[in-house]
């Protein structure tokens, strides 16, 4: 966990507020104890203990609540930072820079180096501006910031971006063929002669009629509904999805699919 | 591959994995993005375009690959780095549909190293609080970068760095023996094309069940997958008119938001 890197974090800031030995000691072992957050939306809780901690060396403020301010920071900020930044953000920033590599790949460098240039830069950006928010309005900042319906709307908003985006990525990058066909020989009426090997059903062509790269969507949904409501590793589904294969694999074979 | 190729991506390898020396955001999620990861493999063994193909199959497939609350599923710099490289030595002569499943097994292997090695580094880490906490209680403040930087890094660096060299090594060696496209039988390089092909929808089916929030949810997805398969529309276009689309659903949210404000 991150116990100890917020306790090195808080080394200089230490340094700098407290003068004997003991105080220091004091303040780093608070802050060398279970911690654990979302790294990079979690720089509002270094903001939030450096303004404690500058209280507390000036005595406004007790080691007791810096302590159990920390812990209670631990779930707000991680809940945050994986579901809006990690679980929101980079999927669509990556989503994007896949579709740009895609589009020609001639090209194909260009969503790597803008996802290294968008990602890292953004980051910081949004960690500095939380430190800074964090130390200067300390707790209520937070409270703010997130009781504001802003927040909301913007995952709303983001999570609509996303949904369209993986729509897309979905039908043109999963692919599922029913390789299931019947070859015969068939007597051309009209030329009078007989033709072999035709194939008089293509069962994925009737499939695809039906509603184009249906089998990719039911796949799709079908490891949705494995993976969210009953719970399947994704190693598990990685081994289901290894079984189909091979069992398609043989079938196509057994029919004629491939040769 | 060469000996500085090896060294280099066994290097990136570690420098793209949890709570390495450039930090989490520099690191996991830029470096240990396969994307990324795959771009500069990619670099390195001078095949950038085959590269890049590989990385975005393994960025669809590992797009669900997020850590909510520290819990790793799968180590992914590991994966994608020993995937990419892998496809890439084992890869000649084959289409680009073996290739990407070629890419998806070394992926499951490496992963699977990168596992063990994360438990192991897990453990090994263990005794460095204590270190800490002497530290600590000596109000060493200058030396708390010690347990947490120096020997931290050390640990990390040898859980990842020397496996992978191991592995990159005897993978040279195995592609030493002949070309893999000739020695294999035809049926595995079609099952794994088709097994590429479905391995993406582990990848998109996770990131729905995140972005899933609402029952109607599945109606906007929907949208998006016709937007290609009826209106044969490229993904780019798509990602331009999902962004048009949410700045006009955010605008509409606010504003009756707003509304309903002075109703009030």
């Amino acid at each position: 966990m991150l116990g100890l890197a917020f306790g090195q974090s808080m080394a200089p800031v230490i340094d700098e507020l407290y003068d004997t030995k003991e105080e220091k000691s004091e303040a780093l072992k608070r802050h060398i104890t279970l911690f654990n957050t979302e790294a990079q939306v979690g720089s509002i809780c270094n903001g939030i203990v450096c303004g404690l901690e500058e209280a507390n060396a000036n005595g406004n403020c007790t080691p007791d609540l810096i302590s159990s301010v920390k812990v209670a920071l631990i779930g707000p900020t991680s809940a945050i930072g994986d579901s809006l930044w990690v679980a929101t953000f980079i999927p669509i920033l990556l989503t994007i820079c896949l579709s740009i590599s895609q589009a020609s790949l001639a090209t194909g460098w260009l969503g790597p180096v803008l996802y290294m240039l968008v990602y890292p830069i953004g980051t910081f950006m949004l960690s500095w501006y939380l430190f800074k928010l964090g130390y200067k309005s300390g707790i209520e900042g937070m409270q703010t910031f997130m009781s504001t319906g802003k927040l909301n709307y913007l995952t709303d908003t983001m999570t609509v971006l996303g949904l369209i985006v993986v729509g897309a990525l979905t039908a043109s990058f999963v692919t599922l063929k029913l390789p299931i066909q019947i070859v015969r020989d068939v007597y051309d009426a009209a030329a009078g002669q007989v033709l072999e090997n035709q194939v008089i059903f293509d069962a994925d062509k009737v499939v695809n009629s039906i509603f184009p790269n249906i089998l990719p969507l039911l796949l799709t949904l079908a490891v949705y509904y494995l993976y969210s409501k009953k719970k399947w590793s994704p190693l598990k589904l990685m081994g289901l999805i290894f079984v189909f294969a091979c069992v398609l694999t043989f079938i196509g074979y057994a029919t004629g699919v491939y040769v | 591959m060469q000996i500085y190729q090896i060294v280099l991506i066994a290097l990136f390898v570690y420098l793209g994995s949890i709570g390495s020396i450039v930090g989490n955001t520099i690191g996991w999620y830029t470096l240990g993005r396969p994307l990324v990861a795959a771009f500069v493999v990619g670099l390195i063994m001078g095949d950038f375009q085959t590269a890049v193909m590989i990385g975005i199959a393994l960025q669809i497939m590992y797009m669900g690959n997020v850590t909510p609350g520290g819990a790793v599923a799968w180590d992914l710099s590991y994966a994608t780095y020993i995937g990419t490289a892998g496809a890439l030595v084992f890869g000649r002569g084959l289409d680009t549909a073996q290739v990407i499943g070629l890419a998806v097994v070394f992926a499951g292997i490496g992963g699977l190293v990168g596992q063990i090695m994360w438990n192991i580094s897990y453990a090994l880490n263990l005794p460095l609080n204590r270190i800490a906490q002497k530290y600590a209680e000596a109000g060493e403040t200058k030396k708390m970068f010690i347990p947490n930087l120096v020997l931290g890094q050390l640990i990390g660096f040898a859980c990842r760095f020397i496996p992978a060299v191991i592995v990159l090594t005897s993978m040279t060696a195995a592609s030493a023996q002949g070309d893999f496209a000739s020695l294999i039988p035809g049926w595995v390089t079609t099952a794994l094309g088709v097994f590429g092909g479905m391995m993406a929808s582990l990848g998109m089916g996770i990131i729905i069940s995140f972005l899933f929030k609402k029952k109607y949810h599945i109606v906007i997805f929907l949208a998006g997958f016709i937007l290609v398969t009826y209106f044969n529309l490229s993904t780019m276009a798509v990602a331009v008119l999902a962004i048009i689309i949410a700045i006009l659903y955010y605008v509409s949210i606010t504003s009756l938001e707003a509304k309903r404000g002075e109703v009030q």
